[in-house]
């Protein structure tokens, strides 16, 4: 899994996000370090649609009244949900590791 | 600048835009009204680089795309459609893969195609005949009643006579209607016509116990008496030319003037051989005299009543019998032995032929089976040729179920194309196999292609594609990845156990099927050894229903009978003229009873059967004269009544005395009759029978009484038998002009119509025994050569140690010799126990006759050997240099 795919569903884990919003999230949630663009955010999303974890969905509160294009909302599936927790942990354990390998305190740079 | 970025969208595949172009475009306008906030660096870089994002994603999913084709939400991607994605895509690859080897194409799907082949047509043929219910209203309520009385004279089974009917249908509360039914030849006259042929005079209550309707017309009622009669479809066709103004003439027909009141519709027919009319008759229930045997009857019982209970009322009710109708006293303790016999009206009319019907559908059964197995085993080899190329994509990530269904699919390529062959073959072949039938099968004619045929086709197709398939390709798809290093060679030794299982499995089926054929073949020569007591070769016999004027009474017959056979005699190689009533082989005699001086009582005696001969009939027909003299070959004596008696006839009348002189008397008739000779038995109706005790009486006796008026069977003796039957018509003009000649046969002809049931069934089973045995034996053939080309590099590390050519064939023709030796044994083993479904059809022979079985497991065995002994000699005549070069 790839940082943009990790930080899309990681910014889908909270609910149901359309485009911008969804980038806005990955780029809060990684404190300015991800910014993702147009084309390679929407390629990241066509693939993990493609692969199955994240499906269109209703957003959970009604939306806002907009002109033209209905928004498309996307969401987690299932297997979604599962791939981001099991990706969670490994990263959680890979950072551990090498944490303890390098003699540095959790949580201090 | 905006605008700039947000056409760049355009760069991405058609599919991709449709589907996320609009987020895009809005996320890139929001992103960069947001960057231009922050400053003009900010958004300077933010255009540079969301362009440069932009291009290079587009260019990467052009070429690795994310998003495949037409827009489609995943959710709402159906699996089964994902399904049928998945499987079209398996099917070209397998159409594709199957394309490169045509010869293994070829060679499974015209294996399996001949063998399914085989199963369509028979089972069109058991499904018309056996599995259709008959063509009645509630058929499956029909019954045939008949009558036994263990302990008599009387036959094992006999018809009841007309007390019976009247009786049962007033009394029994489980029959709902009851009819007599019958068939027998007679003359049919029109003013352009006249011709003996099938009909048919059962009781009215025929057409309600059957729930038959007419065409046109009515049916006969009991106030017609005997007087109308009704045509079947066929008859209204070929006579009338099917004009409904048939309705309502009269015809000569039966001995009298007949009016035509109804014609049926094409699907009745009944009794089931070619029936053309049925006449008119009332039950009556008064004047009746009992004991009249020899009606059949049938009968629609109430829903829910089984044979054995209608046979516990029916023994009731007979016993009532003597007490309502009277008769003798030998009536009477007849009756007190008497026993109903009742089975479905379908077994009474497919009779024999179910029986050999099944068994000739599980003859073609194994015929598949073993076609199945040798289709299995190419598949077997196939799937190890291509271990590597399997091992090569498990290794970069196929999932197993993935190859097996690409294995599977091949598989059904295959069936499909045998199931083609399969319908071509059947649809070739039925009408030979129907014509080939023996006659009187009920409705075999309209076996054919139907939509259950093809539909059963394809489901045997599919199924034996899947047993073919199935084994071969979950083996193959599980190759542990060792393969890649030992560079795919070698074989396990489950899979040679699986391979010499399908062998023994083949070896054991065709020895059963051959067993059960070499049974029939027996069978076949020993009917053809039997003595009927006359001669089958260069005898001709045909019919002729002369009228007119100068033909009044059984003198003015007789005296046209003896001239037309002096014309006949003086015909250029003609031995021998006679006639006789019944021919042997075609029509029957009827049992009368006969008394001799020492019986005192009319009404008693021995029933024996009797018919009419005149001129040279014994000379003619070869049956040898034991004692006394014949009727004199040119010259009627009406004034002396004499008969000559069969030697069964003298024993059972007159045992341990000479039976010439001796005085006879017919029931029915007051005068007596001088036995002037004994002469040989006869076979009357069938080889398999045992003869039947026959008298035969002169054309004409001293009292009208005992005048035969009939259109009997001439009998001619000669070389030319084949081919003498357009002079003979010639001269049929001449005498008789108004009379066509019918029922011609040579009696070889007869006897070959006699066995036609047997000698069919043993040619359909001789077929399906031989494509066993060619099968099976091509099945072992292709394992051992496989085997060898495996073992190629042993054994030429072998023969370089120094083993002989004949140590290598030895050892490849032992490895065969195992195999079919097993096979052999099980094949013994389930013939053993199978045999006896042949059952009535063997003749002369036991199901269990060592003979046959032996001849036929050796038979077996040195073709097994024959097999093996090929792929051995190919073994031993490799160089031992190049086997070891080889790969």
């Amino acid at each position: 899994m790839s940082t943009l795919e990790y930080h899309v569903m990681l910014a889908l884990a909270s609910g149901p996000l359309y485009g911008y919003a969804l980038s806005e999230t990955i780029a809060s949630d990684s404190r300015g370090a991800l910014s993702p663009r147009a084309g390679s955010l929407y390629r990241v999303i066509a693939r993990l649609i493609t692969a199955g974890l994240v499906n269109e969905a209703e957003p959970d509160e009604e939306p806002p009244p907009h002109p033209g294009h209905a928004r498309r909302y996307y969401a987690l599936t299932a297997a979604g949900r599962r791939a981001l927790i099991a990706e969670a942990r490994r990263l959680k354990q890979t950072a551990a590791a090498a944490e303890k390998r390098l003699g540095v305190v959790p949580g201090r740079p | 600048m905006s605008r700039v970025l947000t056409s760049l969208v355009r760069l991405f595949p058609r599919a991709f835009r449709e589907r996320f172009g609009a987020g895009m475009r809005e996320t890139i306008r929001h992103d960069w009204h947001q960057a231009r906030c922050r400053g003009a660096g900010v958004s300077t870089w933010f255009a540079i680089s969301t362009a440069f994002d932009l291009v290079r994603s587009a260019a990467a999913e052009h070429f690795n795309p994310t998003w495949a084709g037409r827009y489609e939400a995943p959710a709402r991607r159906s699996g089964m459609r994902r399904l049928i994605d998945e499987w079209t895509r398996d099917l070209r690859h397998a159409v594709r893969a199957l394309r490169r080897s045509p010869g293994f194409t070829l060679v499974t799907a015209g294996t399996l195609g001949l063998a399914i082949g085989a199963n369509a047509g028979i089972f069109s043929v058991v499904d018309t005949v056996l599995l259709d219910p008959l063509p009645y209203a509630h058929a499956d309520r029909l019954v045939h009643i008949a009558a036994s009385a263990p302990g008599s004279d009387f036959p094992a089974e006999f018809g009841p006579s007309a007390e019976f009917l009247v009786h049962y249908k007033e009394r029994s509360k489980l029959i709902e209607d009851v009819s007599t039914y019958n068939s027998f030849t007679s003359t049919l006259r029109t003013p352009d016509r006249v011709e003996r042929i099938r009909m048919s005079q059962p009781t009215n209550s025929m057409f309600s116990t059957l729930g038959a309707r007419p065409m046109l017309g009515r049916l006969p009622v009991d106030e017609d008496e005997e007087r109308v009669f009704v045509l079947s479809h066929a008859l209204w066709q070929s006579w009338f030319g099917g004009d409904s103004a048939v309705l309502g003439k009269t015809f000569d027909v039966l001995g009298g003037m007949r009016t035509v009141v109804g014609i049926m519709g094409p699907e009745f027919e009944f009794p089931g051989d070619g029936t053309m009319l049925w006449v008119s008759s009332r039950i009556r229930s008064e004047g009746i005299t009992p004991g009249r045997f020899g009606q059949s009857l049938v009968a629609r019982v109430v829903p829910g009543t089984t044979p054995e209970a209608l046979a516990r009322e029916l023994n009731g009710l007979a016993a009532q019998l003597p007490e309502r109708f009277g008769g003798s006293a030998n009536y009477a303790k007849l009756i007190g032995q008497h026993r109903a016999v009742v089975r479905p009206l379908a077994t009474q009319m497919l009779g024999s032929v179910s029986q050999a019907l099944w068994v000739l559908f599980g003859a073609v059964g194994i015929v598949l089976l073993i076609a199945c197995a040798n289709v299995a085993n190419l598949f077997l080899v196939r799937a190890e040729g291509r271990q590597r190329e399997i091992a090569v994509r498990r290794a970069i990530g196929a999932a197993r179920g993935q190859l097996i269904r690409l294995q599977l699919a091949e598989a059904g390529v295959i069936a499909v194309l045998a199931g083609g062959v399969a319908v071509l073959l059947a649809a070739m072949s039925l009408p030979a196999l129907v014509r080939a039938a023996p006659p009187g099968i009920f409705r075999i004619t309209e076996a054919g292609l139907n939509a259950r045929m093809l539909g059963f086709t394809l489901l045997v197709a599919m199924v034996s594609a899947l047993i073919c398939g199935l084994y071969p390709a979950a083996r193959a798809s599980a190759p542990d990845l060792t393969r890649l290093r030992e560079g795919g060679r070698g074989s396990t030794r489950t899979r040679r156990w699986v391979r010499d299982g399908l062998v023994v499995a083949q070896t054991a089926l065709a020895l059963v099927l051959l067993i059960g054929s070499g049974l029939l073949v027996r069978s076949f020569q020993a009917l053809r050894d039997v003595d009927p007591g006359y001669d089958t070769e260069n005898v001709f016999s045909f019919q002729i229903a002369p009228e007119g004027p100068h033909l009044r009474d059984g003198e003015a017959y007789a005296r046209f009978d003896m001239d037309f056979m002096a014309r006949l005699r003086a015909l250029p190689g003609v031995e021998a003229v006679g006639l006789v009533e019944n021919i042997p082989l075609n029509e029957g005699t009827v049992l009368v009873p006969f008394r001799t001086e020492a019986t005192a009582d009319a009404e008693a005696g021995k029933r024996l059967d009797f018919t009419f001969a005149a001129g040279d009939y014994f000379k003619a027909m070869g049956i040898s004269v034991r004692s006394g003299q014949v009727f004199a070959a040119t010259t009627l004596d009406p004034t002396r009544g004499t008969v000559v008696v069969s030697q069964l006839a003298a024993n059972q009348l007159w045992p341990g005395r000479d039976a010439v002189g001796q005085r006879v008397q017919r029931a029915g008739d007051s005068t007596w009759f001088t036995v002037i000779g004994v002469v040989e038995d006869v076979l009357q109706d069938d080889f398999r029978e045992a003869p039947r005790a026959l008298v035969y009486f002169p054309l004409v006796g001293p009292t009208p009484g005992s005048w035969a008026i009939t259109s009997p069977a001439y009998v001619i003796k000669t070389p030319r038998a084949e081919t003498i039957a357009p002079e003979i018509r010639a001269l049929v003009r001449e005498v008789a002009p108004e009379a066509p000649m019918y029922r011609t046969y040579t009696m070889a002809q007869l006897e070959a119509d006699s066995m036609v049931s047997l000698s069919f069934t043993m040619l359909t089973l001789g077929i399906a025994s031989m494509l066993a045995l060619v099968l099976g034996a091509v099945g072992l053939y292709g394992v051992l050569s496989y085997v060898v080309a495996e073992r190629t590099r042993e054994i030429g590390v072998r023969m370089a140690l120094g083993a002989r050519a004949e140590q290598v064939r030895r050892m490849v023709v032992a490895q065969g010799a195992r195999v079919v030796g097993i096979g052999a044994i099980i094949g013994i083993v389930v013939a053993l126990a199978s045999t006896r479904l042949l059952g009535s059809m063997l003749f002369g022979v036991a199901a269990l006759d060592w003979m046959t079985f032996a001849a036929m497991s050796l038979s077996l065995i040195a073709v097994g050997l024959l097999a093996s002994y090929i792929p051995a000699r190919r073994a031993s005549a490799v160089p031992p240099m190049e086997s070891l070069r080889g790969d």
